[in-house]
């Protein structure tokens, strides 16, 4: 039962970002008939935690409401946070893996490779600091580097892709250095 | 005795030297680009309106110099002078021809050329004669006429303005040109366009999506530009006659858009489709893809030189994001930036001699230009703001910039030694990436 709600979280989570990025995922997680999930999938709202009930509540086709849902930070943020699979964070114009990040990884790869799991999309971001051309790039490094640690803790590549969003999609809008340093960011969407 | 015939013998052989490479009917043009150059003084009298009988046509003569006023001071390069300043009388101030100006009156006010004119106007259009003076010789540069439908005065203006420029500085200027940018508000973004005047904002595409370089055809037809239209980055051409649009290029990863080659018919990328960030070179016709760089390290940003030469990038191979070049079959790199330690986005000249390009500088990115050899970097903007983005105009003498302080945005136009910025557009919301068009026929 508990596995069964850490999954619903899992969904909730990648529903609220579907929704806030506005891409093209949505059909593989509403159809999906992955078996731990499968009342979850269809109408994914069995028991939301009430920071994301707003979001949930939002069909999918309803582009005003996803309008609102896309400038509502705050509460992709505590997506984010409540989510079983951590963001993981990086220095100033860096790309390499953080000790306390290595940390983190290995609780996701564990958690990924205990739940079946069918696509894993790694999102690289940067802080809104420097040129968006730049960051696009250092983004998807992020993302490639952050993808070949999950490989090396036994994650099927096949399963893994990567996209960058440069500095365009921040976590938090604030200009300081705490909202920086949780901008830079690799961020896991998981379909079950 | 020996080498007082070599010395001569040299002195011949240079005067001969510079005989053949000045022939006698070449001008001497005011060079705009020099670190001592200063604003052109020039006084532009209201036309003559020489059409019978009509009240209205009065003031087309005001107008038509006021429009070439307003035209030639896009430029820049221009100090307009207050008509109030002109001293001559009644009498004097009507004559077109060099025998009955009085130059000294010109002089005496600090004007070094005077542009006359008379208009004549009827039902069909407008007839403007032109005569344009060098107060400091007492001669006449040229004497032109030109003819528009009747309430096309801009056009007139506008010819006349480019006639100025051919004849002091050797190009008809940036008159017929525009400038695609980014606008952003919230997380939606699009391509949008604006004349070299200010003139027609107009939005191109209509993405609503993370949206990024916009690059122009060196025929101006086309924009080259990346697009999270489709859920990810992707490179997309639009046609900007039809409105039509295709991808160009969608692969695995990161799909960056970078600059075309100048017979248009190459665009480079920057693509990760091979694992790190690399720099390729793609035939449009084609679609045959060549790689240029190859190594561990980010490389972004292509963008090839208007000579076909070169290839500059910025790769952060040093271990910060930097400004290189390299032949465009990826050999010979060369480092280009070593002050600072975030230069980015370069821009050629359109002379390919200098690269201009951001960079960090107390906190705050400014633009620059260097050598395309990497000499002599120099500053251009210093102000509190964010500046970033540079792209040259057509004639060499102007830059475009994005500049950003707190939640405002600006496109600005500075003289390519970061004199005389003025506000092309400014926004509440983001405005990023400018790319000035090359010139329409």
């Amino acid at each position: 039962m508990k596995n069964k709600l850490t999954l619903t979280g899992v969904v909730v989570l990648i529903l609220s970002l579907i929704i806030f990025t506005g891409c093209a995922e949505k059909k593989s997680v509403v159809t999906s008939e992955t078996a731990p999930v499968k009342e979850a999938a269809p109408t994914p709202v069995p028991k939301p935690t009430p920071d994301t009930t707003k979001q949930i509540n939002v069909a999918p086709s309803d582009t005003t409401t996803i309008k609102e849902a896309a400038s509502d930070q705050s509460s992709l943020a505590d997506a984010t946070a409540k989510s079983p699979i951590r963001d993981i964070n990086f220095d100033y114009d860096n790309s390499s893996i953080r000790p306390d990040a290595r940390e983190i990884l290995k609780v996701n790869a564990d958690y990924l490779l205990k739940h079946r799991v069918s696509s894993i999309v790694v999102e690289g971001h940067c802080d809104e600091r420097g040129t968006a051309e730049y960051n696009m790039a250092l983004g998807q490094r992020r993302a490639q580097e952050t993808k070949t640690y999950l490989v090396n803790l036994g994650i099927k590549e096949s399963i893994i892709r990567t996209i960058s969003y440069g500095a365009e999609r921040p976590l938090y809008p604030e200009s300081n250095e705490e909202a920086w340093a949780k901008n830079r960011r690799a961020h896991f969407v998981v379909t079950p | 005795m020996k080498k007082i015939y070599l010395i001569s013998g040299f002195i011949w052989f240079a005067c001969a030297l510079m005989i053949f490479s000045h022939p006698a009917a070449a001008k001497v043009y005011i060079d705009v680009g020099s670190p001592s150059f200063k604003q052109i003084p020039i006084a532009i009298s209201d036309f003559n309106n020489k059409t019978a009988g009509t009240a209205k046509a009065g003031d087309y003569g005001m107008t038509v110099s006021e429009e070439i006023k307003k035209d030639l001071s896009l430029t820049g390069i221009f100090n307009l002078l207050n008509k109030k300043s002109f001293l001559e009388d009644q009498e004097s101030i009507t004559a077109t021809t060099a025998d009955k100006i009085r130059f000294s009156d010109w002089t005496a006010i600090g004007a070094d050329y005077l542009l006359r004119g008379n208009i004549t106007q009827n039902d069909k259009e407008i007839i403007a004669d032109s005569y344009f003076f060098d107060v400091t010789r007492g001669e006449l540069i040229f004497n032109k006429k030109y003819r528009a439908a009747a309430g096309r005065i801009k056009d007139i203006s506008r010819a006349i303005a480019s006639e100025i420029m051919l004849a002091l500085v050797n190009d008809e200027g940036d008159f017929n040109t525009k400038i695609a940018f980014i606008s952003k508000k919230g997380p939606k973004a699009d391509i949008q366009m604006i004349n070299y005047d200010g003139s027609e904002l107009k939005n191109i595409t209509n993405h609503q999506s993370i949206i990024l370089a916009p690059r122009w055809s060196p025929d101006g037809k086309f924009l080259a530009f990346t697009s999270f239209k489709g859920g990810r980055p992707e490179i997309y051409l639009r046609n900007l006659m039809s409105g039509t649009e295709k991808k160009a290029a969608s692969f695995e990863g990161l799909n960056l858009c970078g600059s075309f080659s100048p017979d248009g018919k190459n665009l480079l990328l920057t693509l990760s489709k091979d694992g790190s960030e690399e720099i390729y070179m793609l035939e449009i016709d084609t679609l045959k893809l060549r790689r240029l760089t190859k190594n561990y390290f980010i490389d972004v940003s292509p963008s090839w030189s208007p000579d076909g030469k070169r290839i500059a990038f910025v790769s952060n191979r040093s271990g910060s994001p930097q400004i290189y070049t390299m032949d465009i079959d990826g050999n010979n790199v060369k480092r280009i930036t070593y002050e600072g330690n975030y230069n980015t986005s370069p821009s050629w000249s359109p002379q390919s001699d200098r690269i201009a390009y951001e960079g960090l500088k107390n906190d705050k990115y400014q633009i620059f230009s260097v050598d395309a050899e990497g000499s002599n970097p120099v500053q251009l903007t210093s102000d509190s703001a964010n500046n970033e983005s540079p792209s040259w105009s057509p004639s060499g003498r102007q830059i475009v910039y994005a500049s950003r302080k707190s939640s405002k945005s600006k496109i600005i136009i500075m003289n390519s030694n970061g004199s005389s910025p003025r506000t092309l557009h400014d926004y509440s919301g983001k405005l990023a990436m400018p790319s000035w068009s090359p010139r329409f026929k």
